[in-house]
C-alpha cells in the first residue's frame, strides 16, 4: 500500500485525473453503461416526483392491468398499467426517489457504523472487542421483523424511521466482516512496520488498514443495496413498512405479487429495475476496485494501449 | 441400481393403485394453519371448516334457502319467559362410544362460559345474556336466557356439542363429537386427517377420509388444485380464479363498509356523510378489483338475512351532488377541509389495498381532504374497537363484517348502539329501535329490523355503505360440490360427492 | 482455548439475558393481544376475563418476574394463540428450518467457493462475466417472485415437482432452490473479491517470484487467506435463513420457525416470540463461536 501511494501520481501526471478516469470508464463498456444507468436513476429520483406525480397517481379502474408494449398509448403506459390502471413507467420513475433514499441511507449508515465498530473491535483491547462483538450477537439474534414492528408501531411509518430499522439490522454483517479483515491485515508486514515506526493508532487504522479492507466491504454494500430494497418490500407487504399512497420499487413488487400469475408486468418491471440498479452498482464498483487499485490498474491501461 | 429402480417403480405402482382404492379421500387446502382444534373456537373460519358438522355437531343448523333445520335436536318449542325446550335425537353416540344425552348439551354450554379460558363461541354469541339449563330427562333439555332471546334456537346452531367427559378447564387437542367423522391425526404445521366413522346416526357420507393442509399464498392454493394435489381450496383471490370449469363464486356473508366516527367534525354533519357516499363509484369496483357478483350494500348484513330491507337503494355515484352537499355544509360553517384519516386493514380481503387506494382517490376527487393509512390487524383494532384513541381527529375505519347467522341481531348492537363495541354512533332513537327489534319475534321482528336498516341508511347515514362480498373457491372437477354462503364458516364433507 | 470457551459462554449468556429483557419489554409495547385473539364482536367483559386469565392486567415488572421465575425452571410458558407449550412449537419449527439451512448452505458454500475462485482467476474473462452477471441477478431477485414463478413452471406447468408442503425428498427441491439463490450470489461475489485481493497480495507474489508456478498451490494459499471474510458472510447468511426464511416457508407451506415467528409477532403471542428468539439466539451464538474458532484455525496469528 505504501507502494501504491508513491505510484499513483506518476501514472496520472500526463493528463487530468478526471479525464483519465473517464477514459478508463469508456474502456469498460459494462461499467460505462452502468454509470449511465445510475445517473439516469438519480435523475429520476431528483426530478420524477415533480413532473410525474399527478400522472402516476391517476387511477382508471376500468383500464386496470393494461398489458405492456401498447405503443398507441402515451409513453408512460408503455410498460403497462397497474391494478388501478395507473401507468407503471411513471410510477417506477416517481418511486425512484423514496427507494434510492431509503436504500442509500440505510446502506451508508450501516456501512459506516458497522465498519467503524468492526475496526475498533478488531484493533482494540479484548474487553472492548468483546463488548462490541456481543452487541453484534444481540442485534443478529434480534429478528429484524420484530424490530420493525416495534419501531414502526410506536413511531409513524416514515422514510426516516424505516432507514433506522434497516440500518440497525444490517450493521452486524459489516461489523463482523470489518473485524475479520482487520484481524487478518493487522498481522501483515506493512502494518507491523508502521507500528514499529511509531504511527498512531488512528493513523494505522485509517491510513493503512481501512484502504485494504474497504474493497470487500464495498462489495458487500453494493449487494446489500438490493437486499435492503427487498427487505423494505417485504416489510411493506407485512404492513410495517412504507404503505400506499407512498411508493417504492419494493412496495410495487409486493403489490404486484397477487397478480404474478395473471399480470406478470406489475411486479416484473419494478423487480427488473431493482436488479438493474444493483447490477450497475456492482459492475461499477468492480470497475472502481480495478481502477483505484494500482496493482490491477494495468488491466484498463493495457486495454487503452491495445487500441 | 436395478434394485433401487425396481423399488421406485414398485412404489410408483403402489401409489397409483392406492390412489384408486382411496379415491374417496379428499384434500382441502386452507389459507392458514389452525391455531387450535378446540370445538368452542369454531367461530374462526378455518377451525369451523374442519370441525363444524364434520366432527362436532350442533343442536340446530342454518341451511341456506331452507332456514333453521334440526340436527342434534329434532324439534323445539318456546315455553315462554325466555325458556326453550329442545327434544334431542335418540340413538346418537360420540365417536368415543359414549351416548349423547342432555347432560352433554348442558356441559358444552357451561364449558363455553368457563372462567378458565375464553371460548370464542361464548364470547361472540352469548355475551350480554345469562344462559341457564334444566335437564328434563335424558333426551330433553330446557335452556333459559335472560333477557329473553326470541332467536335462541338460532343461537344453538353455534354451539358445538362435546361429550361431558371432555376436560372442562382446558382446550382439547383431540376433539370428539357426534359428527360423521373422527379426528385422526393432527401433525402441527403439516396436516390434519379425518376419517368417516361406521356408527354415525345419519346417512353414511361418500367421502371416507379427508386431509387438510395449509398454504397462505392464494396462488399456491389455486395451483395445488390445478396440479391435482388438493381437491378444494375454499378461499382463493379473484385474480387466481381464472378457470371457469373449477372456480366458483359464492356470496360469502361478508360486508365491507367504512365505519365513521359521528362525534368528530366534520363527520358529525349528515351532508358530509352523504357526500362521502355519493362520491364513491361502487359499481366500478365490481368485476375489476372485486369479483363479479359483488353486491352494492345498503346495510350491515347480507341480503339473505331476515329483516334485510330490500326497498333501500344504494347511494348512486354522483360526484356533482357530493360537491354540492359539501358546499352547502361549508356555507353553514362546517370545516369540510379538515383532514380525515382513512384507516385500512391490510390482508383483510384480497385486493384490499387497491380498494382503499381507489376509494381514497374518489373522495379526493370531490374535494375531501383524506389521508390513507394501511395498518396491520393489531394496530387496526386500536381504531376499530372501543375505547377509540383520542386526539386523532375525524376518522373513517374500513372494516369487513361477517354475519352468516341469518339474523341482524348478531351485527346491529355492536355496530350501531351507543354502547356497541365498534359503534361510531350514539343515537338514543336508534338504541331504542335495536332493543325493540331484538326482543320481537316472527313478522314483527322482520318489520322492525327493516326499519332499523332504513333509519341507519337513509336518515342517519351512519356509514359509507360499500359492498356485500363474494368469495372464490376452486374445486377439483372430480368432485360434485358447490360452495355456498356457509362455505365461509364451515365445509361439510358429507355434502361432497364424486362425479 | 478452554478459558476462551468459558469466557465466551459467560459473555453469550449475558447477551442472551440482555436480549430476553429487551424483547420482553419492547414486544409488549406493541399492543395487547386480547383484541387479536377474541372475535371483534366479543363483549367487553369477556375481553376483561381474557386479560385476567392470561395475566395481562399485572404490571409489566410483575409479569417479567413471573416469566423469569418460570424460565429458571425451564418453563417457557404456553402459547396464547396455539394452546400448546411455546417451546414445543418453537423446537418443532426450528428443526425444520435447521434442516433447510444446513442443506441450503452446504450447497451454497461448495458451489460459491469453487465458482467464485474460478471467476477470480481470470478477472474480466468470459467465465467471470457470466458468473458475476448471474450471481448478481440471483442476489437481487425478489424471492417470492422466484418462488411463485418456480411453482407455476415446475409444478403446475411441467408437473415435475410438488407445489408445496412436506413429505418426500422432492418436496425439498423448490424451497432449497429458492433459498439457494441469494446467498449463492452474495457469497460468490465475496469469494471473487477476496480471491482477487489475495491473489495480488505480496506473499502470493513472493511465492510466484520464488518460482512457485504450481497453480493449485497458489490457489490453496490464496484461498486460505480469502476465507476469513467469506466465512463471516456464510455465517451471516446462515443466520439470515435461521432467522428469516419467512417468505419461502410461507409460500411453500413449510412449517419452519420463520413462519412461526412472524405469525407470533403479528399476533402478539409473546411467549412464542421469546422462546423462538432464545432458541435461534442460542443457535446463532454457537454459530458465531464456531466461526471464531475457524478463524483461529485458518489463521494461526489470531489467538484468543
Amino acid at each position: 500500500m505504501a507502494l501504491a501511494e508513491t505510484d499513483t501520481p506518476k501514472m496520472t501526471k500526463s493528463t487530468h485525473p478526471a479525464l483519465t478516469m473517464g477514459r478508463m470508464l469508456w474502456r469498460d463498456k459494462f461499467a460505462f453503461f452502468s454509470a449511465l444507468f445510475l445517473i439516469l436513476m438519480v435523475l429520476c429520483a431528483l426530478c420524477g416526483p415533480t413532473f410525474l406525480e399527478d400522472i402516476a397517481t391517476k387511477q382508471n379502474l376500468r383500464g386496470r392491468n393494461a398489458p405492456p408494449f401498447d405503443f398507441s398509448k402515451a409513453w408512460v403506459y408503455w410498460l403497462g398499467g397497474d391494478a388501478l390502471g395507473r401507468p407503471l413507467l411513471a410510477r417506477i420513475i416517481v418511486a425512484a426517489q423514496n427507494t434510492l433514499f431509503v436504500a442509500t441511507g440505510a446502506v451508508i449508515c450501516s456501512l459506516t457504523i458497522g465498519t467503524t465498530l468492526g475496526m475498533i473491535a478488531g484493533y482494540s483491547r479484548k474487553v472492548t472487542s468483546q463488548i462490541i462483538m456481543r452487541l453484534a450477537d444481540v442485534i443478529m439474534a434480534f429478528p429484524s421483523l420484530l424490530l420493525a414492528v416495534i419501531v414502526l408501531y410506536m413511531l409513524p411509518p416514515s422514510v426516516g424511521n424505516l432507514i433506522v430499522v434497516l440500518t440497525i439490522t444490517r450493521i452486524p454483517v459489516y461489523l463482523r466482516t470489518a473485524r475479520a479483515e482487520v484481524l487478518e491485515v493487522r498481522g501483515r508486514m506493512f502494518v507491523q512496520a508502521a507500528t514499529v515506526m511509531g504511527a498512531s493508532t488512528p493513523r494505522i487504522v485509517f491510513r493503512h488498514i481501512l484502504p485494504v479492507i474497504l474493497p470487500t466491504l464495498v462489495t458487500i454494500a453494493t449487494l446489500d443495496f438490493a437486499l435492503v430494497v427487498l427487505v423494505e418490500s417485504s416489510l411493506s407487504f407485512l404492513g410495517i413498512g412504507i404503505q400506499p399512497p407512498e411508493i417504492t420499487w419494493g412496495l410495487m413488487v409486493s403489490q404486484g405479487r397477487p397478480y404474478l400469475t395473471s399480470a406478470w408486468w406489475l411486479s416484473f418491471w419494478p423487480g427488473l429495475v431493482i436488479i438493474l440498479t444493483t447490477l450497475s452498482l456492482n459492475l461499477l464498483s468492480n470497475w472502481m476496485r480495478t481502477a483505484l487499485d494500482p496493482v490491477q490498474r494495468w488491466r484498463l491501461e493495457i486495454a487503452r494501449k491495445k487500441q | 441400481m436395478t434394485y433401487r429402480t425396481g423399488r421406485l417403480v414398485a412404489a410408483l405402482l403402489a401409489s397409483t393403485i392406492a390412489g384408486q382404492a382411496f379415491a374417496q379421500d379428499v384434500t382441502v387446502v386452507l389459507s392458514e394453519e389452525l391455531n387450535t382444534v378446540e370445538p368452542c373456537m369454531a367461530t374462526q373460519s378455518n377451525v369451523g371448516r374442519v370441525l363444524l358438522q364434520n366432527i362436532s355437531e350442533t343442536l340446530t343448523e342454518l341451511v341456506p334457502g331452507e332456514g333453521l333445520q334440526p340436527r342434534l335436536a329434532t324439534d323445539w318449542e318456546d315455553m315462554g319467559n325466555g325458556t326453550w325446550r329442545f327434544h334431542l335425537r335418540e340413538g346418537v353416540s360420540f365417536s368415543d362410544g359414549t351416548a349423547f344425552d342432555a347432560e352433554d348439551v348442558k356441559f358444552s354450554l357451561e364449558r363455553n362460559l368457563s372462567d378458565k379460558f375464553v371460548c370464542e363461541t361464548g364470547a361472540k354469541y352469548y355475551g350480554g345474556m345469562t344462559l341457564t339449563t334444566n335437564v328434563v330427562d335424558e333426551n330433553t333439555i330446557e335452556i333459559t336466557s335472560d333477557p329473553a332471546q326470541p332467536i335462541l334456537p338460532l343461537l344453538m346452531s353455534t354451539l358445538a356439542v362435546l361429550p361431558s367427559e371432555t376436560d372442562p378447564d382446558a382446550f382439547t387437542d383431540a376433539p370428539v363429537g357426534t359428527g360423521p367423522y373422527t379426528f385422526d391425526e393432527y401433525a402441527r404445521g403439516q396436516h390434519i386427517k379425518l376419517s368417516a366413522r361406521d356408527d354415525y346416526w345419519g346417512e353414511a357420507p361418500e367421502v371416507t377420509s379427508a386431509t387438510y393442509v395449509f398454504r397462505s399464498e392464494s396462488a399456491v392454493r389455486a395451483a395445488m388444485v390445478a396440479a391435482g394435489e388438493a381437491d378444494i381450496a375454499p378461499n382463493i383471490a379473484l385474480q387466481d380464479a381464472t378457470d371457469k370449469g373449477t372456480d366458483y363464486a359464492y356470496p360469502n356473508s361478508e360486508t365491507v363498509y367504512m365505519r365513521l366516527d359521528l362525534s368528530a367534525a366534520p363527520l358529525n354533519d349528515v351532508r358530509v356523510r352523504q357526500a362521502l357516499n355519493y362520491a364513491v363509484d361502487k359499481e366500478a369496483f365490481v368485476g375489476t378489483i372485486l369479483a363479479d357478483g359483488t353486491l352494492l350494500s345498503t346495510g350491515m348484513t347480507p341480503p339473505s338475512t331476515i329483516g334485510y330491507n330490500h326497498d333501500l337503494d344504494p347511494y348512486p355515484f354522483d360526484p356533482d351532488k357530493a360537491k354540492g352537499l359539501l358546499e352547502a355544509a361549508q356555507s353553514d360553517g362546517v370545516d369540510v377541509g379538515a383532514e380525515i384519516t382513512v384507516i385500512g386493514r391490510l390482508e383483510n380481503f384480497a385486493n384490499v389495498v387497491e380498494t382503499m387506494e381507489a376509494l381514497t382517490s374518489m373522495w379526493q376527487d370531490v374535494g375531501f381532504n383524506v389521508k390513507l393509512q394501511m395498518v396491520e390487524v393489531a394496530e387496526w383494532n386500536k381504531y376499530y374497537s372501543k375505547p377509540f384513541p383520542e386526539d386523532i381527529g375525524p376518522t373513517m375505519v374500513q372494516a369487513m363484517h361477517d354475519n352468516a347467522n341469518g339474523d341482524p341481531v348478531f351485527s346491529m348492537f355492536n355496530k350501531y348502539a351507543s354502547d356497541g363495541v365498534q359503534s361510531g354512533t350514539a343515537d338514543p332513537q336508534l338504541d331504542e329501535m335495536i332493543t325493540k327489534a331484538t326482543g320481537a319475534s316472527g313478522d314483527a321482528r322482520e318489520a322492525l329490523w327493516e326499519e332499523v336498516f332504513a333509519y341507519v341508511h337513509d336518515d342517519l347515514v351512519a356509514d359509507v355503505f360499500l359492498w356485500h362480498m363474494v368469495g372464490m373457491s376452486r374445486v377439483n372437477e372430480r368432485l360434485d360440490f358447490t360452495p355456498s354462503i356457509r362455505t365461509n364458516s364451515e365445509l361439510q364433507l358429507s355434502q361432497i360427492s364424486f362425479k | 482455548m478452554q478459558s476462551f470457551l468459558g469466557k465466551r459462554a459467560v459473555a453469550s449468556a449475558i447477551s442472551l439475558v440482555g436480549l430476553i429483557i429487551l424483547v420482553f419489554f419492547l414486544s409488549r409495547l406493541t399492543g395487547d393481544p386480547t383484541d387479536l385473539y377474541l372475535p371483534v364482536d366479543a363483549s367487553l367483559e369477556s375481553r376483561e376475563r381474557f386479560r385476567e386469565i392470561n395475566g395481562l392486567n399485572d404490571p409489566l415488572l410483575i409479569q417479567f418476574v413471573h416469566y423469569m421465575g418460570d424460565l429458571l425452571r425451564f418453563d417457557f410458558g404456553d402459547s396464547i394463540r396455539r394452546s400448546e407449550p411455546a417451546l414445543e412449537a418453537v423446537l418443532r419449527g426450528f428443526g425444520w428450518t435447521l434442516q433447510l439451512a444446513v442443506i441450503t448452505m452446504s450447497l451454497v458454500t461448495v458451489s460459491a467457493i469453487v465458482l467464485g475462485s474460478l471467476a477470480a482467476f481470470h478477472v474480466g474473462g468470459i467465465f467471470d462475466r457470466i458468473a458475476t452477471f448471474f450471481s448478481l441477478i440471483g442476489a437481487s431477485a425478489p424471492d417470492f417472485w422466484v418462488a411463485i414463478v418456480a411453482i407455476v413452471i415446475f409444478s403446475v406447468g411441467l408437473g415435475w415437482l410438488p407445489t408445496s408442503g412436506t413429505g418426500t425428498p422432492w418436496h425439498w427441491v423448490l424451497p432449497v432452490a429458492v433459498l439457494f439463490i441469494r446467498p449463492f450470489g452474495l457469497i460468490l461475489q465475496v469469494v471473487r473479491g477476496a480471491m482477487i485481493t489475495a491473489l495480488h497480495a505480496p506473499y502470493v507474489k513472493t511465492a510466484r517470484a520464488k518460482g512457485v508456478r504450481n497453480r493449485p498451490i497458489i490457489f490453496v494459499h490464496a484461498l486460505r487467506n480469502a476465507l476469513l471474510p467469506v466465512i463471516t458472510v456464510i455465517g451471516d447468511q446462515t443466520t439470515a435463513i435461521l432467522n428469516g426464511a419467512v417468505v419461502v416457508e410461507t409460500i411453500f407451506g413449510f412449517p419452519g420457525i420463520g413462519k412461526l415467528m412472524i405469525d407470533s409477532i403479528l399476533q402478539r403471542d409473546f411467549n412464542v416470540i421469546l422462546a423462538a428468539i432464545m432458541v435461534t439466539a442460542f443457535a446463532i451464538f454457537l454459530l458465531n463461536l464456531l466461526i471464531d474458532i475457524l478463524y483461529a484455525v485458518l489463521d494461526p496469528r489470531i489467538r484468543y
